[in-house]
């Protein structure tokens, strides 16, 4: 049962569970989804020169052969659960055939978009180690077959007991933690840049048609467009973020769920948190608004492009609420004590206007780095989850007697302490790893995350919250 | 945890004097990388000296002059950047320092290895050389050691594979 390096057909026959398939809808599903993007691809020109008859025949014809490879393709595509591995099958003429241990699973998803809610099918996706996405996405499966795969799965990974029983004072119900108000979310999209600055820009193209008087079609069609452009990714956020949910299950995993026209349903496991990053941009000061994000590993890749995945932690919320939500995926952080103290004034030649909003620093349970003067973002790494430390030093920071730490993570964003002293850098390295070391040593044996802030506390080194330079007399 | 030494004596390419013995790479490591100058140098003035003998201009010799002259500056670079190089095994952890201009030290714990990789060019193999690099769950950690004779690579391999089992924990 334990035993799942070796294939061994015969040996754990009570373990193999017959292979399952997809739900039978989802060929039409991927079809349909794609028709979309063979209109696209079609173009409204090829309509104009062809004549709709034509078009619609061609689409159909199209449409028919992508729904019959979908089938091919769901015909060949299978998975199944062999001891603590899933399986997944796929392919007809390129087979696949991938083993997904799953105590290396760090979060699942479930995901709807529009059709799959109307169809009421759900998308399963787990995100693993070491892929830039999600590794296996399941789709299509019935959402009660999805959700019963999903709890089985995560009581598989867990290390210790099932997260049910090991939850002192909620069995099963879950701890609703935070929930998005709607209004707030509105208004904080309003407040980006795109959508600030777009009344000027549909009054300055408005001005120029006014004054050369030229209403040209294409003209107004490319402004619309360009205008849609510049509000998508707003209007994406409000639609993701819609009526975003966090709860508490069990003993220490997170569920988020969130989503207008395509819902997601996120279980984090406890202890999957690689990083939360704060970040308080500059319209929403007024406001005392912020935004949480916290990295998974497998999950939020380096790419900036940040409105695929699913990172969320707090869309918009005030401190407060930052406060609870931080102390919730990093348990024993809060957030509003977290002093850091920022470089020497000799930096002020590489950083010549940001220089006080710079700054690091060593708190109980993480590594503390701040940055950004106009969007401010505070990066918290937990030092048992930091993967190595490095200490870089250029040509300039070298004349200055500089050098930049850098912790770095699996979830791709590494957290930087900028510029400090040669030998204030190399004692906070110093410092990153011990106390990376302590950490780790402690919560493994602590089974569910319920009693970790007490533990950690005691076993913490030095409970200072700013940091001392070591050059002190 | 060692207290850190006043400002004057902290030399970015020593860190921890007293705490940590560094280990430097194979001298060997330094003909591997001079041939490597040579053979792009060699290339150069071949292709210089056709063209000063298809063309017949002055300037084809001054290029060769300026690639002779690059040539010797990055020999030197070369030879000083493999001394910059440095690792050390401490307990918990492999500390490896390289960089000339860019200064880099990696503090990487073994605990935190997700496999080892040990790679040999066919330079390196001539002059018996091998390159162990240490990988962890984030892509940003860089913990490569050029330059180790076999047997050393071997070990460390060997070493840092069986500390990581101790100390496994992955994420």
């Amino acid at each position: 049962m334990s035993d799942t390096g070796p294939p061994a057909p015969s040996g754990p026959a009570p373990e193999i569970e017959p292979r399952r398939r997809l739900h039978p809808l989802s060929p039409l599903l991927k079809g349909a989804k794609s028709i979309v993007v063979i209109v696209a691809a079609l173009s409204w020109q090829t309509l104009g020169q062809i004549g709709p008859t034509d078009f619609a025949l061609i689409v159909l014809a199209l449409a028919v052969g992508v729904v019959i490879f979908s089938a091919v393709g769901w015909w060949n595509t299978g998975y199944h659960v062999v001891a603590r591995e899933l399986r997944i099958t796929e392919g007809l003429v390129w087979r696949r055939n991938r083993a997904i241990p799953l105590d290396r699973l760090q979060a699942v998803e479930l995901r709807r978009p529009l059709l799959a809610q109307l169809s009421g099918l759900a998308e399963l996706r787990l995100e693993v180690v070491g892929g830039n996405k999600a590794e296996a996405p399941l789709a299509y499966l019935t959402v009660r077959d999805a959700a019963t795969l999903r709890e089985r799965l995560l009581a598989l990974s867990g290390r210790a007991a099932p997260v049910d029983t090991a939850g002192p004072d909620q069995p099963a119900g879950a701890a609703p933690l935070y929930r998005v108000r709607n209004h707030d979310l509105l208004i904080s999209q309003l407040l980006t840049p795109q959508a600030i600055f777009l009344p000027f820009g549909v009054a300055w193209v408005a001005a120029q048609f006014l004054l050369e008087g030229s209403w040209t079609f294409i003209g107004i069609a490319s402004t619309v467009t360009a205008m849609a452009g510049v509000l998508l990714q707003p209007i994406r956020r409000v639609l993701r973020d819609w009526d975003f949910q966090l709860a508490r299950e069990g003993g220490e995993r997170l569920v988020l769920h969130y989503g207008l026209t395509e819902t997601r349903s996120q279980v984090v496991p406890p202890r999957r948190v690689q990083a939360v990053r704060v970040t308080w941009p500059f319209l929403w000061r007024a406001k005392g608004w912020m935004r949480l994000r916290m990295d998974i590993a497998g999950l939020s890749g380096p790419d900036p492009g940040d409105d695929k995945s699913s990172d969320r932690l707090m869309p918009v919320g005030d401190l407060p609420t930052a406060r609870a939500l931080v102390a919730a995926a990093l348990p024993g952080v809060d957030l509003a004590t977290l002093a850091t103290s920022p470089p020497p004034p000799r930096a002020r030649l590489l950083h010549p206007f940001g220089l006080r909003f710079l700054g690091a620093g060593l708190a109980a349970d993480v590594f503390v780095s701040r940055s950004g003067r106009v969007t401010r973002e505070t990066t918290l790494i937990p030092y048992a989850r930091m993967q190595s430390v490095r200490v870089v030093q250029g040509p300039v920071q070298r004349r200055l007697g500089l050098a930049t730490v850098y912790a770095d993570t699996a979830g791709g964003h590494a957290g930087a302490a900028h510029d400090r002293p040669l030998a204030e850098a190399y004692a906070i390295a110093d410092q990153l790893a011990l106390r990376a070391r302590r950490a780790r040593a402690t919560p493994v044996g602590a089974g569910g995350g319920g009693a970790s802030p007490v533990a950690d506390g005691s076993a913490a080194p030095v409970a200072e919250t700013f940091w001392q330079p070591p050059g002190r007399p | 945890m060692s207290e850190p030494p006043a400002r004057t004596v902290v030399d970015a390419l020593e860190p921890w004097p007293d705490t940590v013995t560094w280990r430097p790479l194979s001298s060997r490591l330094i003909a591997v990388h001079l041939i490597g100058v040579a053979t792009w140098t060699v290339v150069l003035l071949g292709g210089l000296l056709a063209g000063r003998i298809i063309g017949g201009q002055t300037a084809w010799l001054w290029g060769m002059a300026a690639v002779v002259v690059l040539g010797l500056w990055r020999a030197g670079v070369a030879v000083r950047a493999v001394r910059a190089w440095g690792y050390a095994e401490r307990d918990n952890d492999l500390l490896v320092r390289h960089g000339l201009v860019v200064r880099h030290l990696s503090i990487v714990p073994y605990a935190r290895m997700q496999y080892v990789d040990v790679t040999a060019g066919p330079l390196e193999r001539a002059f018996g050389l091998a390159t162990v690099q240490l990988h962890t769950a984030a892509a940003a950690s860089d913990a490569r050691v050029p330059g180790l004779p076999p047997d050393e690579a071997a070990r460390l391999r060997d070493r840092l594979t069986a500390l990581g089992e101790d100390r496994a924990e992955g994420l």
